[in-house]
């Protein structure tokens, strides 16, 4: 060891930082006239920089004042988070301040950030999982500077997430304890906080920010918009996959197909005698069409990644169901519902744009970069698990055969019509994900759920149970027979496809008793957001743009 | 499970004929199997439909034998053309021979369909002379309004011509449809996109409590039935003479005293004395008859 090694470099550097800005702050606390100041006196070229956000809440006051900075002093910067889904996040990638970025979804800028990639003016490190992100934040993508959003501070600065507590806890573990700089933007400062989610000596500087930080209600689903084709698929995977595994615990995907499950399970699923034998355990945000549901007595648990705008005081009044604090509010947890979305459940079951012979599954289109957030971690067999459950060790034999060694396997489900909007197919010969990948020099083509992990597709036609085939041309063909008159559901092999049925492995709607005529919206436990209110029993506030009273 | 609830305002024009009617009594009139499909769409090269657009019919309900008509709103809106407004004006001028219990519209429409223009127009007119002339034969004419596309423009002047009118809050009534107002008027006169102010401003809710809307009911296709058969039961149909245009009248003048300059539902419940007037759009209809008639008792 050599007596000159220094082993607090980091410490040292953010003894410097927090000396530059020392003269912005009072305590803590940082005007929100001064924070374009505290970020160019905090931030050195070439760090790591986390702006908080995903899908639902985001740390728009500090992206907003980001761009405002000298991009003479902020500049080279390694962008690493969950989401580039605000205008201001491609718009620092645009100045000129960022030569690299790592993250999980861009969702509204796709098309932005693909066309900066393919003018070569930012590079991609990867597009990982929400879970995989986390993780690398705690081996080689720690943040040096973590922007992050709360609900409240206090004045010695410990934080109040609240519902939407998220991602907040990753990123600041991450930072705080690897000598980085948080800070955090509130909607105001208290004396009281109604309880702690985020300790004050992890977090460097609070600035209230002038408005509240945005908060996208994306989980919110009109019941008035399902279709009687969702109510289809949603009655074949109640009864074709739900009860014939035994599925207690699921996490869904959004979606209106998985909407339309969930609206079912009060009434065909309650018909059918599956309360209590199915769907009792969530990871699952606080999705407004779960209602029914839970006040039907079919749900037992639910943890969340985030709430859900409008949810709140339901959420609260059912501490039984749900995750609350001390104080009465709901806790989330992006990285520990991940964590139980990938581990702890039996069934991920979500939608998707296209589907390739093989079963690969994407939403990637070329022009769009926007990547998967979680679905590749619910939508993936956890090679790690070690606990049994009877719907994992019913598809881990139909899956692995009969083989010496017993292991389970995790259903995962496609759920698409078989021609989407515009009359594009689901099911094609290629994944446009292969086109963008070239496109955009990637590794990688962006597969949402790999072949290997998807166990079954449901279609208007019926279900697939894929992980019933034993060959890859079965599979092929177990693809084709519920592909309609999509090419590659015409391009079956008709006997080959009747024999599979014949089998099991390609269930009909008529095969599960199921008959498309009663597949009727009369079916939805709750028809319009109107009713979710009612079956509330008035809890649930939804958002203006839902309403129609 | 409970009974299913078939929502009245998602059926379409023959499964609310089905609902309303006694079963098995409904003998359709000029049936799609006649293919009277309209003369202008086919010249405009534009999808026609077999009935037109409307189901017309004789059934009984509740024993009583009715006329009745269901416009389609999945059609065009169920905007009237010529051939659509000639089976309703033709179904009104039977009633005025046949004398039935009475007569029931089931409205769903924008109004005039524009690709007919005049004839459209004409057929309005057509449809309000035979609707007065089967009134003045006495045989009361009921309109039910619960389907997405509300009662507007001429089916809106149609309605209120009815001697009841059943209405659930998702139905809407009004002259000039929100995106009229809007694109004639602009954007801060009435914003159409604003769904809340749209249902507090034409819905059925505001409507029953101007007195517009003879029945509230929930959107529920046996709560329309059950309506109907009070109708059929209770109405007695007003004397088409002076005295009673007179107090009608006079009934406008006292609501425009009593709503002046009134904007937004919300302010009618609150000069009404409704106890809650922000809770009123989550009343159920039951709910919300029962605080109206309990504030009608007091005055």
């Amino acid at each position: 060891m050599s007596a000159s090694q220094q082993w607090n470099t980091l410490q040292q550097s953010r003894s410097r930082r927090l000396g530059r800005a020392a003269a912005l702050a009072q305590g803590k606390r940082v005007e929100a006239d001064q924070v374009v100041a505290l970020l160019e006196a905090v931030i050195e070229p070439g760090d790591r920089i986390c702006i908080e956000g995903n899908n639902q809440k985001q740390a728009d006051f500090l992206a907003r004042a980001m761009v405002q900075t000298d991009p003479a002093r902020v500049r080279e910067l390694h962008l690493v988070q969950s989401v580039l889904s605000l205008p201001e996040h491609v718009d620092i990638i645009e100045r000129g301040q960022v030569s690299r970025i790592d993250f999980s979804f861009s969702g509204p800028q796709s098309g932005r950030l693909a066309r900066l990639v393919e003018s070569g003016r930012i590079t991609i490190g990867a597009i990982h999982t929400y879970l995989e992100l986390f993780a690398r934040y705690f081996v080689d993508l720690t943040p040096n500077v973590a922007l992050v959003a709360a609900q409240m501070a206090d004045r010695q600065g410990n934080l109040y997430t609240g519902p939407n507590t998220e991602d907040t806890p990753a990123i600041v573990e991450a930072t705080a304890f690897k000598s980085g700089i948080v800070i955090a933007q509130v909607n105001e400062i208290v004396d009281t906080l109604p309880r702690v989610d985020i300790p004050a000596d992890w977090v460097d500087f609070t600035v209230p920010a002038p408005t509240p930080h945005y908060v996208e209600p994306l989980f919110t689903r009109d019941p008035a918009l399902i279709t009687e084709t969702q109510v289809l698929t949603a009655m074949i995977a109640i009864k074709g996959l739900y009860a014939e595994y035994g599925v207690t615990r699921l996490n869904h995907g959004i979606g209106f197909d998985t909407a339309a499950i969930e609206l079912l399970l009060p009434t065909y699923a309650a018909e059918l005698g599956l309360k209590g034998k199915i769907c009792t355990h969530w990871a699952l945000n606080p999705h407004p069409t779960l209602i029914p549901a839970i006040e039907a007595g079919f749900v037992q648990s639910v943890h969340s990644f985030g709430s859900e705008v409008g949810m709140e005081n339901y959420v609260a009044a059912r501490p039984d169901i749900f995750f609350i604090g001390a104080d009465g509010s709901m806790r989330s947890n992006r990285a520990f519902s991940q964590a139980a979305g990938h581990y702890a459940c039996d069934l991920f079951i979500g939608s998707t744009l296209q589907i390739d012979l093989h079963g690969n599954s994407s939403t990637a289109t070329r022009g769009r970069i926007a990547g998967f957030g979680g679905a590749p971690n619910m939508g993936a067999d956890a090679r790690g698990r070690r606990h049994a459950s009877p719907a994992w060790l019913k598809a881990g034999r139909e899956g692995r055969g009969d083989i010496a060694m017993p292991r389970g396997q995790k259903l995962v489900a496609q759920v698409v019509e078989t021609f989407r909007e515009h009359m594009a197919p689901a099911f094609v010969e290629r994944l446009d994900a292969w086109d963008l990948a070239e496109a955009a020099g990637m590794d990688l083509p962006p597969v949402m759920i790999y072949s290997e992990d998807l166990t079954h597709i449901i279609t208007e036609e019926g279900i697939a149970h894929l992980v019933r085939c034993r060959s890859p041309e079965e599979r092929e063909q177990a693809i084709r027979g519920v592909a309609g008159y999509t090419p590659v559901g015409m391009g079956r092999d008709k006997r080959a496809v009747e024999n599979l049925r014949d089998r099991g492995i390609i269930q009909r709607p008529e095969d599960l008793g199921i008959d498309p005529r009663l597949a009727t919206r009369d079916l939805l436990a709750a028809r319009n957001v109107k009713d979710l209110v009612h079956a509330s029993g008035g809890l649930y506030d939804p958002p203006k743009k839902f309403r129609n009273w | 499970m409970s009974a299913k609830r078939v929502s009245y305002f998602e059926a379409s024009a023959r499964a609310r004929v089905a609902a309303l009617v006694d079963p098995g009594s409904f003998t359709e009139f000029c049936p799609p199997a006649q293919r009277r499909t309209s003369p202008h769409l086919a010249q405009l090269d534009a999808p026609v439909a077999f009935d037109d657009g409307v189901v017309v019919g004789a059934a009984t309900v509740d024993g009583k034998p009715v006329l009745i008509a269901a416009q389609e709103g999945q059609f065009n809106g169920g905007a009237v053309g010529e051939v659509h407004g000639a089976k309703i004006r033709g179904l009104l001028e039977r009633a005025a021979r046949e004398r039935p219990a009475a007569v029931l519209l089931l409205v769903d429409s924008g109004g005039v369909r524009l690709h007919e223009a005049n004839a459209g127009l004409i057929a309005i007119s057509e449809i309000m002379r035979a609707l007065m002339a089967a009134q003045a034969a006495g045989v009361p004419v009921f309109a039910l309004v619960g389907g997405a596309c509300g009662a507007f423009g001429g089916m809106g002047i149609v309605t209120r011509l009815c001697d009841e009118v059943i209405m659930s809050e998702e139905g809407r009534l009004g002259l000039s449809g929100p995106e009229v107002i809007e694109t004639v008027k602009g954007v801060g006169e009435f914003d159409s996109r604003d769904r809340s102010l749209v249902w507090r401003v034409t819905g059925g809710k505001l409507r029953r409590a101007l007195g517009e809307a003879t029945r509230l009911v929930d959107d529920d296709a046996s709560a329309f039935r059950a309506a109907a058969v009070a109708a059929l039961t209770h109405h007695r149909n007003a004397p088409a003479d002076l005295a009673s245009l007179k107090a009608a009248q006079a009934a406008l003048t006292e609501r425009r005293a009593t709503h002046p300059d009134t904007r937004d539902g919300l302010e009618v419940w609150r000069t009404l004395g409704l106890a809650q007037p922000e809770a009123v759009p989550m009343l159920a209809s039951d709910e919300f008859n029962r605080q109206l008639d309990a504030l009608a008792t007091e005055v």
